[in-house]
């Protein structure tokens, strides 16, 4: 089946009148799947399976990051991948702070105000301690995140101001 | 027989992200999905639907060259699309509401926010299997209904705020 051409009549195209993801024979066996204990647990093992290599990867974007903090398009980019799985790779803190710089790099951009390089560089090295962290000093690196949303936020007021 | 209903499901993961490629797949794998094929962003993930069909799409929002919004908007409405209707998940860790909204706009079918969890992922995918949504097609619109919730006693004036005066609906069946 194609969708049909465009129309100034709006089409509302109901679920039984385009092909399904999947049988309803096995949509009902899919959903007892989706929802069971053995289901669960495989996939809580692979999350587990993953930490370790995504860890790994989040230093390497750490250490890149770190020798060239200038470069902000780099920057830009890993540090929204670290955001992305950090969390997901045991490193929470790591994350976090790695959030804030993301959105202050988002939001500078969409003001088109240019980037306090102090700023990022603050972020990274944040980032980088945090990142090789023990676990034992997570809660140091969720303070420094507290303090830098806070530095971020003051910043972004200012630019937005001026 | 099918045991966990996926057995036939071609799943299709978007994402430019070796890791997160890696993790999308196991996390299919544990729910019973054997077809999986992946592709690095919006661009190839299009010749990939060519060659093979997809039933559904996991998808990053930020990529390059082709992002996620732009592939999704070139499944819906590209008249060479193989499957205008493959229910697409949207992965990003921009939750703002601009971003959202732009999502669902594109045509997305479901978001999910990053860090991924099993359980989130999982409730997407039965969100599909089992309410799947009614398509709308409009002069600027081709996508799943983006109203989630459709109140039987509703009075007012259907149209959406930015719909054009001339639009109607009528139901396909």
């Amino acid at each position: 089946m194609t969708a049909s051409r465009p129309t100034k009549k709006a089409q509302l195209i109901a679920p039984d009148a385009y092909p399904q993801m999947m049988s309803r024979a096995d949509g009902a066996r899919a959903l007892l799947s989706l929802r069971s204990d053995k289901t669960l647990a495989r996939a809580q093992g692979a999350m587990e399976a993953a930490a370790a290599p995504m860890k790994l990867a989040i230093l390497g974007y750490v250490a890149d990051m770190e020798a060239n903090c200038q470069d902000m398009d780099l920057v830009f980019d890993h540090v929204h991948e670290i955001r992305g799985f950090a969390e997901t790779a045991g490193m929470a803190s790591t994350g976090h702070i790695a959030e804030i710089l993301c959105r202050y790099m988002e939001d500078m951009r969409r003001i088109a105000k240019p980037l306090d390089a102090h700023i990022v560089a603050l972020h990274v090295a944040a980032i980088a301690r945090a990142a090789r962290a023990e676990d034992g000093d997570a809660a140091m690196g969720e303070v420094v995140a507290a303090e830098l949303g806070a530095l971020v936020a003051r910043r972004l007021l200012e630019a937005q101001k001026g | 027989m099918s045991v966990t209903g996926f057995e036939s499901l071609r799943a299709l993961i978007v994402e430019d992200n070796a890791h997160m490629r890696s993790l999308l797949r196991a996390l299919l794998n544990s729910a019973g999905v054997k077809e999986i094929s992946e592709a690095g962003h919006g661009g190839t993930a299009l010749q990939a639907m060519r060659e093979r069909k997809a039933d559904l799409v996991l998808c990053d929002l930020a990529m390059k060259p082709m992002d996620g919004l732009e592939f999704t908007r070139q499944v819906r409405n590209s008249d060479t699309s193989p499957n205008p209707f493959v229910p697409i998940i949207m992965i990003t860790g921009h939750t703002e509401k601009h971003r959202v909204e732009a999502a669902r706009d594109a045509g997305v079918t479901e978001i999910l926010a990053k860090p991924i969890t099993a359980t989130h992922l999982f409730a997407r995918i039965a969100e599909i299997v089992e309410r799947p949504r009614a398509f709308v097609r409009s002069d600027n619109y081709f996508g799943p209904d983006r109203r989630r919730h459709v109140d039987e006693n509703y009075a007012g004036p259907w149209r959406r705020q930015d719909d054009t005066d001339d639009t109607e609906v009528r139901e396909v069946r």
